[in-house]
Formats: structure tokens, C-alpha cells, sequence
């Protein structure tokens, strides 16, 4: 394969080496923030139900744990490869920063199928992997979490298998466990419901009422509703929403100009935020192409379905009237339209930032299993709209103290946030 | 039906008739209890005649048999009074009287019915067999204790007092064999029988347009003295002794044999014929094995089908008596010659194999089938006369447009025709045997049996509610019926049979009436699960899953959604021999490729319907048979089994994943040896339809496997030109042949991995995405490396949705080898359900296996459409390219044969 291929850990570096610029970060720093600080590559030996051995390849990669112990995703994917996992774990690094949480960044990951294993082996394959990290990882060192076709039982079966060897309960070394074991109440409604509070705050920032806005998404899944729920209860009003009609094959955009009630268009929804067409037409919505929920006449515009969604050939399409973009989804807008609605002075919450209710309710399940002591709804939910409301602030400020836009400054502020804890810890 | 037989008295006249046949049965289990009638069994005689008369509470019976006599209790002699002689040999024995004590309105005898004179007549005469049975083994008894030369003189002397005829049999019989076994005096005996014989050679030859004439004037009965004289002199006397034994009992069945020889005996005396069988085996009558097979094969081909490789898997596993009960549950015209199908055989021979299994396997007696009428084949030529329809015949030779346009026409036609009286009489009978339990009215062609099965899904299959009064009920049955016949001269079996040379034959096509499998549940009723298991795995998600370790799509509730592939929701398949193995495993999979909707009857506007599996559960979880085996608790990020208790229905999410019935139960190695058991009796693949209503499993269908159209194991062209093949492979192959493909869609696998960003990467899924819609009308395949579908790290694959890619004929994946490693291919996991669905066949390729062929050639240099086809995506196309092979005036046939684990490419001219 030639050098000139892509390859998302260079890009990562190239992104970071941008920043490091702008902060103008010495040479020590730079090397120390552009590798990960420890990488961990080892073979997992698994009896398959036949009773073949099949050994898989695994890493744990912590990039850095300057501000606290590192957290991350474990995925399983047949063709994982080390860069894309150092890639990631320098993304979790910034994204735990810009949430100002007290944490570090780290990935994993097993190069394996599940659709090649049975649940057994899957287990036996988890246990393996904990097994060879065991001595790296912990609630006060490195705490894992699920990630691409990994989920919560994946996690069971890993911290069964850890505690087993530490011989004690340790429900804080990982994360994405069920409610009821380990898990934390409200982290459904975390990503959804931050995007809106970063939304609160950037129109308290335009001196813009909630109540006097309306707003149009893309996509009807867990954060597109729940950004919904929250929007509508500090009284704005949601009249667009665009899906995927799975039959249909192709995406429709539901119309209620006098504002879609959000009961009654989850009642006509599956599992996956898909609406029911014919459905919608008899309660009176009206049906447009997908594409339609750009160019509604709305303040607000929520992309919170998936990547590279705005692009330059449809980015023309937005309404004057939108004052905001708050980006739900990951990487909705390409770079040359996301220049095109900064020209156009329309404010832009960038993933990073809108997105980080979730990374903090993963923190908040951390803290409350090392107390094992878990808080009701209410009481998650409070405490992420403090730690929302700042994590937004701080970066607003940023960018307008330092005139960058709010990508770059969520990103710059990240990397010198990470970059003062190894300083001040007298590493660099 | 018919005006002047009001439907109360059929069902009055039914009613009778089964009480008659109740009074027979029972009176032939008594005899069939003992070998000699003693005074307990006159008795019990006595008292089985009464209720099966009109009148039971006012008749009584008296018998008089030899020297005795046995009467009712209440006995006293009348003027109405039914009388049947009992007779042994030609002699009277005995006598039953029947009076009624009261007077009663006057039928056809007196106050008696025809039927009730043909009742104590066949009383009688069972009777009268039973005592010659009794006679003839204390003989044989007797003599075997004494000298044995005098037994079987005292067999022949009383022979040719009793029965004349059989003696002169058993003797031409015994010639034969003496005979046969180089006996030279018999030759002399057997000129004697035999004209034929005596007229030697050539001069038979010669004379051959001149009738033979019988010898007259021999005394038959002396012949046979000699000629046991002469086999007494040959054969030692035990072997004389248990010749004549076998022979007397063989001759008993000779009804049989020459009823089912003959080929235009009906299936009515075919019928008699059989149940007269039924009540002699137990004791009475015996048959050598060869007769025993003949008679098989002649029953399986008169009743069944007269395909031959049916006939060659059945007659190793079917019982002569095993048709009394399908005998009974037979619908069909006077003088029938009819069979009932392809579908209705395969169930009935399933049965038998299964149950001929058993011992082996304890768990396949409870296994159960439903219980089942059937419509014979000529009912529907029978339905066809009786309204004069039989110019629609000619439907099927018209043009295709007008077809359609005259179906709705056709379909009306026949459902406002009627049935003939004696089939009203059968599905009336049907009914009554039914209750009131929803049925299903399937099609079981004759023609299906001819092709090999590909029929399936082109005829209708109705379920009806079957609510309501009898008449209404009869009459949506036939409603029923008739708009499966009218099925036949639809468009769409039409335009399949013209397609594959299959006009011409005549349609015959049976009725299956079923009982449907299931419970109620609030207003509607459906089977628990349903589906259908295959025995090979022409499906596999996984290089691990192997062909052998087959294949079940499973649905909740009726099969319908199991049966037919589906548009808008997926079945749950499972490979029985590596259950661990799931299609689907990350959540998000695992929900999105779950069934949605559920098929039942709504008993209440008695219509099929399909409803939301979510809202069924809401209002009627509680009640759903097995649920916990149906269902899994969905939560968020984590999935919990279903217990049966502590489930709230209301509040909960579910996902139908049927994680309980794969982990708590037997069931999938249950099904793994139901399969392999039919498969080996079949000495082919088969497929299962089955139902399960939460406490049995039904068994529904069964029949070698079928192919979809497009998915029977491909022919290989012979003299293959080198240079015409594109490529070729020999792992992991399914079975198919798609022909006419116009254009490749192909992204190089090197050039892709040298694209220098994550933007490039993405255009060319953008890029796929257009040119699907694009060449939309024409046959494409996908050619392009690792993982189609890819998501995240899309430098292994492709990032493409299901809909970008959904107008493909084929989706390949080229594993290309990166210095020593070959990459994994997906097996088209991340749409794996989609592609089964929509039939897209799925190719793995692995160019560097010097065992198989890809043309670098070809896929250099032929040229790249893609400049002309999208201008603006110009730039990618040293990485995408389009062969447009319509240009040369060529397609791509492509061949993919499972069986023999190979595929291949081949370019052909147009």
C-alpha cells in the first residue's frame, strides 16, 4: 500500500500539528501529544465451541492520562488496524478535555468478526482480552467502554472477568452497563439533551428567546428525539423532521407547520427513528423529500443523523432565517460547507462540543460506580447541564477571545487543556 | 350446490352414517380381539348393533349361530324386523335378527334404512369370515399334531368340500412351482391347465390372430389331486403344508391386487377395497413381500402422484394400511381416477418416514401433523364441467395482456360457480370433522411434482376464519376453493409455464384443506412461530457455517412471512447445525433485521391480516403462547432474555430474536434431525414448512428441496474459451445462474487502497451510489474490495447503504491479498438480510488462489464507461470503473453451482 494512502492516524496528527501551531506547543509537548503514550499489542487464544484454537489479535491504546485516568471504546472489527485505534484514541483524549472532565484518552480493540463467533465464544474472547490487559487497566487507570459491535453485555462479561481476578467488585472499571448493574440513569437522554443545552446557551448568546424560535432535524433517532424533548420544554417549537424510510429506501421530511407533537410522531415510530409514512399522512403531516428539512424557514437547524450531510451542493439551500447549526450527529457538515455557513454568519456548534453530553455521562457512571452509589434522573440530568453549560462557555469564550470559529477553538482549547496537565506535571 | 338437498338433511343423512360406521368398526374390534367367538363376544355383538341404527332405544337384536342363540335383554320378536343370513362357505351358519319393539315411519325396508340392510349384511358377513378363519385354523392345528402326510390330504379334502375354486387355485399355483423347480412330471400336468402351453413355438406365433380356446372337459378337482400327488412324491410335506397356507392366506388379498390393477377402477373401489383390508389384517390375511411392495407402488401411484422418484423414496416407507385413515379424509367425484398432488403426498410420506424413525428418535412421535383433507385432482376438471367452464382451458394460449386483463373476470366466473353434490358432501363432511377451527386452502398441483417443486408461492393459498353457521361456513370454503382454482389461469403461473415449456400439460391440481396450527389470542388466532427449515444451507453468512448445516427462516405466527421472501421485514434465520452462529450480532443489527409485523387471522372480520408485532404485545403479550421463547427484553445497549413470568407487556421493548426457544429448548437439534432423517429417506436435500402453537410442533410440508428461479445449482457450459472468462471461484459458492448481465461495476482494489484521503474514499460509495440508480433498467454486478458496507474505517470496503447498491444482481467481494495477509470478506453481513430478501446473490473472490482465474486483462484494459456515464466523477476512474459489455454486443452469464463448490464468469455474445 502506498504512503500517499489515507490513513486516519496521520490525519489526526496533521489536525493536532494545526493546533500545536496556534498554541505555539514546544517540540517535547508536540512529540509527547502527536503518539500515544503507551500502546499495548497482544494475542488472545480462544477455544471455539468445536474445540479449535483461534487466536486473535488485540491492543489497548492510551494516548494520554495527563488529566486523569483514561477512558475509551473497545471495538471488534475484522479489519481493524493500529492506526485507525491510535487515531482514535487521541480523538477520546480532546473529547474528554473539551468536556473539561478529568480523564485522558484511550482506544482498544480485537481484530475478530462476531458474526464469525457464538455468544460463547464472544464471551470467551472478552475474558481473554482482560486476561492480557488486566495489569493496564482499571477504574483508576483506564476504564474501556463499548463501542463497534461491542455493547453492554461485552462489558459484563470483561469486568465478570476482571473482578474475578482482582477479587473484589470494581464496577468503575468499565463503562455502558446496564442500569441496575452499574449502569447510570439518564444517559439515554445525554447526547440529545446536550446538543440542546449548547443550543440554550448559544441563543442566550444572540439574546434570542427559545420560546421565539423554531426549529427543523434531520433524523428521529435517540439524540434527534431527545434533543426534541428538551428543545420543546424550553418552548421551542420542532416543524420539520426528516427520516429513513427503510421500504421506501430513501429519506421523507415530515411537515407540521403549526409544529409536530412529539408524542404523536414517537407514537407512529420504530425502533430505529423510522416513521411510519403512511401514518404520518393520516395524522395530516406533510410528506417532503428528504432533503427538505434544510430549507425550511427555521432558526435552528439539527443535523442528528449521520456524516457528511451538508455539503457544498446542497449548503446554498439553507433559509437566511437560520441563526444556528448545532451539530448532533458526527461530521455532518463537509469542511468546504462548514466554511460556507461561517461566511454566511450562521453559529455553528461543532460536534465535538455539541456531542459531549455523552462522554460526560459516561464519566458520571464512573464516579457513581466507584461510590456505588447511583443518583436518580433528575440528579444526572442537573449535573450534566452544569457540566454542558460550562464545557460551552468555556469554549465560546475561547473563540471569541482568541477569534477563531467554534470548531477550531473547541479543538485548540482541548489540546491546551492537555497540554497544561502534562506541563504541570513537570513532564514536558 | 345443490337446491333440492336442503342442507340440515345431508347433515341428518351424515350423522347416520357415521354412526353405521362406528357400529362396524366396533363390531370388527371385538372380532379382531379373539380368534374364536365365544359367548362374550356374541354378547358385545349384540350389544354394538343398537346404536347403530335409527332408532336405538327401541332396537334389539337376536343371533342365532349353529346351535345357539343370544338375544337383547328387552328381546321380544316383532313384525318389524330386519334379517341377514351368516354364511361359511356357501352354507348357513347362523342368522341376526334386528327388530324395532315400537312402530316407527316407514323407509325403505319397513321402517329401516337401505343403509341399515347394507350394515347387517356386512355385519354378517364379517362374521361368517371370521368363523371359516376359526374352522380353517383349528384344522390346521389338529393335523399338525398328528401325521403329517395326512395333514395337508385332510386340508385338500376339506378344501373341495368347502371351497372348490381355492383348491383348484392352490393347485395350478403348485404346478407352477413344481415346474419351476425342474419337476418334469408337472410339464404333463400343466399342459393340462393350459392351452398355451400345449400349442408349443412357432405355432403360437403363427396363429396369433385367432383366439385360444380354453380346454374344456378336464375335472379340475382331480388334476389337483394329481398334482399334489406328484409334489407329495418331491417336496417334503412341511413345505406342501406351508405353501398351501401362505397361498390361502395370499389369495384373501387377491381383492386388492386385482382392484388396484386395474386401471380404471375408481377411487372409490379403491377405497372399499382398502378399508376391507384394514379389518382383515389383524389376523385374517398376509401378504408376501413382494405382493405387499406391488401393491404399494400401485396405491402410491393411483392415490398419490405417479412421479417416479416419489414413488422410489415411498414405497421403502409407506404401510398398505397407512392409507385407510388418508382414505377416509379424501374428497372426490364419482368415478374418480384422481391424486392429490405434490404437496398433500410430501406431508403424508414425511409422516411415515418420521414415524418409521422413531425408535431411533423418541421425540419425533410428537411430532403432529394437522389435521388434513383432501380434494382430489379431477374435482377441479369435475368443478370445471359442472359449470360449463371448460373453454377457460384455452386460457392459458392466449396472449399474455389478455390473460391478465381477463383474470378478475375468470376469478368471478368461478366464484360464483358451484360444486357438484357429492363434493359439497365431502367438504360438509370435512367441516364436521374440523369444528369450527380456522383452515387454510393450499393448492397441491400435479404439475408442481413434473418439475421438480419450482412452482412454489405461484398459486394461492387462503386462509378462512371458518366462524359462523354451517352454511355460511360451507359456503366460504368453497369460496375458497374455488378462487384457488381459479388461480391456475392466472398470469403470473401462466407466464411460468410458458417460460419453461410447460403449457401444454394438462394442469391437474389437488386441494389440501388444513387445519391452521395456533391459539387465539384476543381477537386473532396464530401459531406461536412458523417457518420453514431447509436441509442444505445455500445462505451462509459465515465461512464457518458449512451447506450440511441447514437453514431456518422462523417467523412469529403464521408462516406466510417465512414462506415467501419479504419487502419490508425479515424473518430470523438460523443454521440448525451451528446455532451459535447469528446473522445479525451487534444490537442495531439485531433490531433492525427482526421480524416487525405478524401474520394472523382476525377471527372477528374473519380475514388474513398482517399487524404490528409491537402493538400485538402491548394489548395481548399475557396471552401469546411461548412468548419467552419468542421475544428478547429489549434495553438500551443490552438485550435480556424474556422470562415467563414478570414481563411488562405495557412499558417493555421487545425484539423477536427467538433467543429463548434457540437457548432453552431442543428445538434447532430437533429440527437438525427431522432434516437429516427426511433427507436421507429422500436421498436429497429437503425443506420443512412447520408451525409451533407454544406446547407442539406441526409438521405442515415437506419436499426435496426447492430452488428459487434463480437458485438452482447452475450447469457449466462445456468448451469454455479460455480468454472469455472474466473470473472464476471455488469458495464459498451458492447456487444460481444469472444471465444477460450487461454491465460490471468494478473498483479496483489496489487503487482503492491508495486513495489518499478519507473524502476520496467516501466518493467513490457516492459515486456506486449513482451509478445503481443509473444503470437501474439494466443487469449490473458489483465488483469492488474487502467489506461492501463498510462503516468507520472505509478503506476496507466500500461505504455503501443497502439502497445504494440495491439494483445489483450480484454483490462480489475480491479478497486481494496485502502482502501475506488476505483480508476477511464480510459474506455481505452488514446487509446480509437485504440481499437474501432481494435475491441478490453474494460471490467472494480471491484472485490470488492460483486454483481460480481473474482476468487482469480484461479488468486493465477493457474500456471504462464510467466518463461517459457520470462525466463529473471522471477523476475516480482509475478506481471505478464501468465495463460496459452491451457495446461489443456481449453480456456476462455467470454460473455458480454450490454443489460442486465452483464458479464462473463467462462473456457471450448477446
Amino acid at each position: 500500500m502506498s504512503i500517499n494512502s489515507y490513513n486516519p492516524f496521520f490525519e489526526a496528527q496533521k489536525q493536532f500539528d494545526r493546533a500545536a501551531d496556534k498554541l505555539d506547543l514546544d517540540q517535547a509537548t508536540r512529540e509527547l501529544l502527536r503518539n500515544p503514550l503507551h500502546e499495548h499489542h497482544f494475542l488472545i487464544p480462544v477455544k471455539l465451541d468445536d474445540g479449535s484454537v483461534k487466536v486473535f489479535k488485540g491492543y489497548r491504546i492510551q494516548h494520554n492520562d495527563a488529566r486523569g485516568p483514561v477512558e475509551g471504546g473497545l471495538r471488534f472489527h475484522p479489519q481493524e488496524t493500529v492506526d485507525a485505534v491510535r487515531a482514535l484514541s487521541m480523538w477520546m483524549t480532546w473529547k474528554t478535555a473539551v468536556a473539561d472532565l478529568p480523564l485522558g484518552g484511550g482506544k482498544g480493540g480485537v481484530i475478530c468478526d462476531p458474526h464469525n463467533l457464538s455468544d460463547t465464544e464472544q464471551e470467551r474472547l472478552c475474558r481473554g482480552w482482560v486476561r492480557q490487559v488486566y495489569k493496564i487497566i482499571g477504574p483508576n487507570v483506564d476504564i474501556p467502554a463499548p463501542d463497534i459491535m461491542t455493547n453492554a453485555q461485552h462489558m459484563l462479561w470483561m469486568l465478570d472477568e476482571y473482578e474475578v481476578i482482582s477479587g473484589n467488585r470494581a464496577p468503575g472499571a468499565f463503562t455502558g452497563k446496564p442500569v441496575g448493574m452499574g449502569g447510570s440513569l439518564g444517559r439515554e437522554e445525554a447526547t440529545g439533551y446536550g446538543v440542546i443545552i449548547a443550543v440554550r446557551e448559544a441563543l442566550k448568546e444572540l439574546n434570542i428567546r427559545p420560546s421565539d424560535t423554531i426549529a427543523s432535524l434531520q433524523g428521529f433517532g435517540r439524540v434527534a428525539q431527545y434533543a426534541f424533548e428538551l428543545y420543546n420544554q424550553m418552548g421551542g417549537k420542532v416543524i420539520c423532521v426528516s427520516t429513513w424510510d427503510h421500504s421506501d429506501q430513501k429519506s421523507y421530511a415530515y411537515k407540521k407547520e403549526a409544529g409536530i407533537d412529539l408524542i404523536e410522531l414517537r407514537s407512529i415510530t420504530d425502533k430505529f427513528g423510522g416513521i411510519m409514512k403512511q401514518k404520518a399522512i393520516d395524522l395530516g403531516y406533510e410528506v417532503l423529500d428528504g432533503a427538505a428539512w434544510l430549507e425550511q424557514e427555521v432558526d435552528i437547524l439539527i443535523p442528528a443523523a449521520i456524516e457528511n450531510q451538508i455539503t457544498i451542493d446542497n449548503v446554498e439551500s439553507i433559509s437566511s432565517r437560520v441563526k444556528i447549526l448545532a451539530e448532533g450527529a458526527n461530521g455532518p457538515t463537509t469542511p468546504d460547507a462548514s466554511e460556507i455557513i461561517e461566511n454566511r454568519n450562521i453559529f455553528l456548534i461543532p460536534d465535538f462540543l455539541a456531542s459531549a453530553g455523552g462522554v460526560i455521562c459516561s464519566y458520571f457512571e464512573q464516579v457513581q460506580s466507584n461510590m456505588n452509589y447511583y443518583w436518580e434522573k433528575d440528579e444526572v440530568l442537573s449535573k450534566l447541564d452544569i457540566k454542558m453549560t460550562s464545557a460551552y462557555i468555556a469554549v465560546s469564550d475561547f473563540a471569541r477571545d482568541n477569534d477563531l470559529c467554534m470548531r477550531d477553538a473547541a479543538y485548540v482549547i482541548s489540546v491546551d487543556r492537555v497540554a497544561n496537565a502534562c506541563h504541570d506535571r513537570g513532564w514536558v | 350446490m345443490s337446491d333440492n338437498e336442503p342442507l340440515d338433511k345431508i347433515i341428518v343423512e351424515l350423522r347416520e352414517r357415521a354412526k353405521e360406521l362406528n357400529c362396524l368398526y366396533e363390531i370388527q374390534e371385538l372380532l379382531n380381539r379373539t380368534s374364536v367367538i365365544n359367548t362374550e363376544v356374541w354378547e358385545g355383538i349384540i350389544k354394538s348393533i343398537p346404536p347403530g341404527f335409527q332408532f336405538p332405544d327401541i332396537c334389539v337384536v337376536k343371533v342365532i349361530a349353529f346351535s345357539n342363540s343370544f338375544q337383547s335383554k328387552n328381546f321380544k320378536e316383532t313384525k318389524w324386523v330386519l334379517k341377514s343370513d351368516i354364511f361359511v362357505q356357501d352354507e348357513m351358519v347362523g342368522t341376526i335378527l334386528v327388530y324395532y319393539i315400537d312402530e316407527r315411519p316407514m323407509a325403505d325396508e319397513g321402517p329401516f334404512l337401505k343403509e341399515e340392510r347394507r350394515l347387517i349384511d356386512n355385519i354378517a358377513e364379517r362374521i361368517g369370515l371370521q368363523i371359516l378363519h376359526q374352522q380353517l385354523k383349528s384344522i390346521f392345528e389338529e393335523h399338525q399334531k398328528s401325521d403329517q402326510r395326512k395333514d395337508w390330504w385332510a386340508v385338500l379334502d376339506m378344501l373341495k368340500q368347502t371351497d372348490p375354486k381355492l383348491l383348484v387355485r392352490l393347485s395350478r399355483k403348485m404346478v407352477n412351482y413344481l415346474c419351476w423347480t425342474g419337476v418334469s412330471e408337472a410339464n404333463g400336468l400343466l399342459e393340462r391347465f393350459s392351452p398355451l402351453v400345449k400349442s408349443e413355438g412357432g405355432k403360437l406365433f403363427s396363429e396369433i390372430n385367432k383366439p385360444y380356446q380354453r380346454q374344456v372337459g378336464v375335472n379340475m378337482i382331480e388334476l389337483s389331486y394329481e398334482i399334489f400327488e406328484v409334489a407329495g412324491k418331491h417336496i417334503e410335506e412341511k413345505k406342501i403344508l406351508d405353501s398351501i397356507q401362505r397361498w390361502t392366506k395370499e389369495d384373501k388379498s387377491d381383492f386388492l391386487t386385482e382392484v388396484m390393477e386395474d386401471s380404471g377402477s375408481t377411487l372409490a373401489s379403491i377405497s372399499s377395497a382398502i378399508e376391507r383390508y384394514h379389518h382383515l389384517i389383524p389376523n385374517m390375511l398376509e401378504l408376501t413381500a413382494s405382493r405387499e411392495r406391488s401393491i404399494k407402488v400401485a396405491l402410491i401411484r393411483r392415490i398419490l402422484t405417479d412421479q417416479s422418484d416419489f414413488i422410489d423414496v415411498a414405497k421403502h416407507v409407506v404401510e398398505v394400511d397407512s392409507f385407510t385413515d388418508l382414505l377416509h379424509r379424501i374428497i372426490y367425484p364419482t368415478n374418480s381416477h384422481g391424486q392429490l398432488g405434490g404437496k398433500s403426498s410430501g406431508l403424508f410420506l414425511a409422516k411415515q418416514i418420521l414415524s418409521a424413525s422413531a425408535k431411533e428418535y423418541d421425540f419425533f412421535n410428537k411430532i403432529k401433523t394437522p389435521v388434513t383433507w383432501y380434494v382430489t385432482s379431477d374435482a377441479l376438471l369435475n368443478f370445471m364441467t359442472y359449470n360449463n367452464l371448460e373453454e377457460i382451458v384455452e386460457q392459458k394460449y392466449k396472449e399474455i395482456g389478455k390473460v391478465r386483463q381477463e383474470y378478475p373476470y375468470v376469478l368471478q366466473v368461478f366464484k360464483n360457480s358451484s360444486f357438484s353434490p357429492e363434493i359439497v358432501k365431502g367438504l360438509l363432511m370435512a367441516l364436521e370433522d374440523f369444528g369450527d377451527v380456522p383452515l387454510v386452502v393450499r393448492s397441491s398441483s400435479l404439475l408442481e411434482d413434473r418439475i421438480g417443486a419450482v412452482f412454489a408461492g405461484k398459486y394461492k393459498s387462503l386462509f378462512i376464519a371458518n366462524k359462523g353457521t354451517k352454511e355460511e361456513r360451507l359456503v366460504e370454503l368453497m369460496d375458497a376453493i374455488a378462487e384457488v382454482y381459479a388461480s391456475i389461469f392466472g398470469p403470473d403461473p401462466i407466464i411460468y409455464r410458458l417460460h419453461n415449456n410447460l403449457l401444454d400439460y394438462r394442469e391437474e391440481m389437488g386441494i389440501l384443506i388444513q387445519e391452521v396450527v395456533g391459539t387465539k389470542v384476543g381477537p386473532y388466532f396464530f401459531p406461536s412461530f412458523a417457518g420453514v427449515a431447509f436441509s442444505r444451507n445455500e445462505y451462509r453468512w459465515s465461512p464457518r457455517i458449512l451447506p450440511e448445516d441447514g437453514l431456518v427462516r422462523l417467523v412469529p405466527g403464521l408462516g406466510t412471512r417465512a414462506v415467501d421472501r419479504l419487502s419490508n421485514d425479515y424473518p430470523i434465520l438460523l443454521s440448525p447445525g451451528k446455532p451459535g452462529l447469528r446473522v445479525n450480532v451487534t444490537i442495531d443489527e439485531v433490531v433492525k433485521y427482526s421480524p416487525k409485523f405478524i401474520d394472523v387471522i382476525n377471527l372477528e372480520s374473519g380475514s388474513f391480516e398482517t399487524i404490528e408485532i409491537d402493538s400485538l404485545l402491548k394489548r395481548y403479550g399475557k396471552d401469546y403462547p411461548a412468548i419467552s421463547r419468542v421475544v428478547s427484553v429489549l434495553k438500551e445497549n443490552h438485550i435480556q432474555p424474556a422470562r415467563p413470568l414478570g414481563i411488562n407487556f405495557s412499558n417493555s421493548s421487545f425484539v423477536v430474536n427467538f433467543e429463548g426457544l434457540v437457548k432453552r429448548t431442543a428445538f434447532l437439534n430437533e429440527i437438525k434431525d427431522i432434516l437429516s432423517v427426511l433427507q436421507k429417506a429422500y436421498g436429497n436435500p429437503v425443506d420443512i414448512e412447520f408451525a409451533h402453537d407454544g406446547k407442539d410442533f406441526y409438521l405442515l410440508q415437506c419436499r426435496s428441496q426447492s430452488h428459487g428461479q434463480r437458485s438452482e445449482p447452475a450447469q457449466l457450459p462445456e468448451n469454455i474459451e479460455p480468454d472469455s472468462v472474466v473470473f472464476s471461484a471455488n469458495k464459498f459458492i451458492s447456487n444460481g445462474t444469472i444471465k444477460g448481465i450487461t454491465h460490471i461495476i468494478y473498483v479496483d482494489p489496489v487503487a482503492y487502497g491508495e486513495l489518499p484521503n478519507q473524502q476520496a474514499l467516501l466518493n467513490i460509495g457516492i459515486a456506486v451510489g449513482q451509478l445503481n440508480d443509473l444503470l437501474s433498467n439494466d443487469k449490473f454486478i458489483l465488483m469492488g474490495p474487502g467489506r461492501w458496507g463498510s462503516r468507520g474505517d472505509i478503506k476496507l470496503g466500500v461505504s455503501v447503504t443497502y439502497s445504494e447498491i440495491n439494483n445489483t444482481s450480484m454483490l462480489i467481494e475480491i479478497a486481494k491479498k496485502s502482502g501475506d495477509y488476505v483480508p476477511d470478506l464480510s459474506f455481505g453481513t452488514h446487509f446480509f438480510q437485504d440481499l437474501v430478501e432481494a435475491d441478490i446473490k453474494y460471490l467472494p473472490l480471491y484472485p490470488d488462489d492460483d486454483t481460480t482465474i481473474f482476468n487482469k486483462e480484461f479488468f486493465e484494459h477493457y474500456e471504462n464507461s464510467l466518463y461517459s456515464l457520470l462525466p463529473e466523477m471522471k477523476e475516480l476512474g482509475n478506481v471505478l470503473k464501468v465495463f460496459d459489455l452491451s457495446k461489443k454486443n456481449n453480456v456476462l452469464n455467470v454460473y455458480m453451482n454450490a454443489d460442486k463448490e465452483i464458479a464462473t464468469a463467462i462473456i457471450d455474445k448477446l
